[in-house]
């Protein structure tokens, strides 16, 4: 009588007329926007974000999850982005509205009838409000968009363009991080859960604010847990 | 007499103007610089999209210079 030749029931030691192939090694189970050359420690780094976060939805989202596309300036050869934080989109909603007020501003004044001017430079003032409505606007999205707060496999990083040409780059060894802060206060930051992160540090610049931040608890959770990983393995050298 | 007082007003109004325009034009390329110093500094998907508005915002700036020189 033929013995089975299911390989799963087969013994070790029993023959079998084909040759048993052993199975391929199971693949490492990674997050698909993980990328593919990573370092297991930050494979594991990124799943310990995308579980806290989730995944980005747009480019102009207020956190962007392991960025493809975004970079910036300082970043060393062997650092990844975990995360690039920008102030919540609510915080955009006051400028916006200046913006259409100041967009009909010209309409409401044309209804004043003390209000006369000469023909050609009632044009050129119009002109000349529609392109300072267009700058107002640019330079406030400029701020929100380039002002970001970075979190990456060494450090945490803040980036500041205060005003028109002066930034200010701040920086932490995430092993250095001491404590971890989060506030949300007022009606706007509850409703919307958005707020401030307090990250003490033992670095030169002791404290790093994320300000006006999306989900704060998220991001001390991030920290916390990116912080208690760099300990560990700073005995080892640190993160790869 | 009041007819010279009105031509200097009005020559008044028009350097201050053109002035203003001029002033105007700068602001707009420090616009620009600004916005390429940003993008230089942090590389995101949509940066060239910034930078053409901050041109197109110089652009607009200079027709501003040429309008007010024109039409005053």
């Amino acid at each position: 009588m033929p013995r089975i030749k299911d390989v799963d029931t087969v013994a070790p030691d029993d023959q079998t007329t084909a040759p048993v192939t052993p199975k391929p090694p199971k693949k490492p189970v990674t997050t698909p926007n993980a990328p593919a050359d990573v370092a297991p420690d930050i494979a594991s780094l990124s799943d310990t974000v995308y579980n806290i976060f989730g995944h980005t939805k747009h480019s102009f989202s207020s956190s962007l999850i392991m960025p493809k596309v975004f970079n910036f300036t300082e970043k060393d050869d062997d650092e990844t982005i975990l995360l690039a934080l920008r102030s919540h989109w609510f915080t955009n909603v006051p400028w916006i509205i200046s913006l259409i007020v100041m967009l009909f501003v010209p309409t409401l004044i044309g209804f004043v009838p003390t209000f006369s001017l000469a023909f050609n430079l009632k044009i050129i003032i119009t002109f000349a409000w529609y392109l300072i409505t267009f700058a107002y606007s640019f330079e406030q999205f400029l701020s929100w968009y380039f002002d970001v707060y970075i979190v990456t496999n060494h450090r945490v990083i803040d980036i500041d363009f205060n005003n028109l040409l002066d930034k200010k780059f701040s920086e932490a060894d995430l092993a250095r991080i001491q404590d971890v802060t989060s506030r949300v206060s007022g009606v706007s930051q509850t409703i919307f859960n958005y707020g401030t992160v307090l990250i003490q540090t033992a670095a030169e610049k002791n404290q790093i604010i994320f300000d006006k931040v999306p989900n704060p608890e998220k991001i001390v959770k991030v920290l916390q847990d990116l912080r208690h990983i760099a300990e560990k393995d700073s005995t080892n050298g640190g993160l790869e | 007499m009041l007819q010279n007082i009105g031509l200097y007003l009005y020559l008044f109004q028009k350097l201050a103007v053109v002035l203003g325009t001029i002033l105007y034009l700068v602001f707009g390329v420090i616009i620009v610089k600004q916005t390429s110093t940003m993008t230089k500094n942090i590389n995101d998907k949509f940066n060239f999209v910034l930078i053409a508005f901050a041109y197109l915002h110089l652009a607009f700036s200079v027709f501003l210079v040429f309008l007010t020189l024109v039409m005053l």
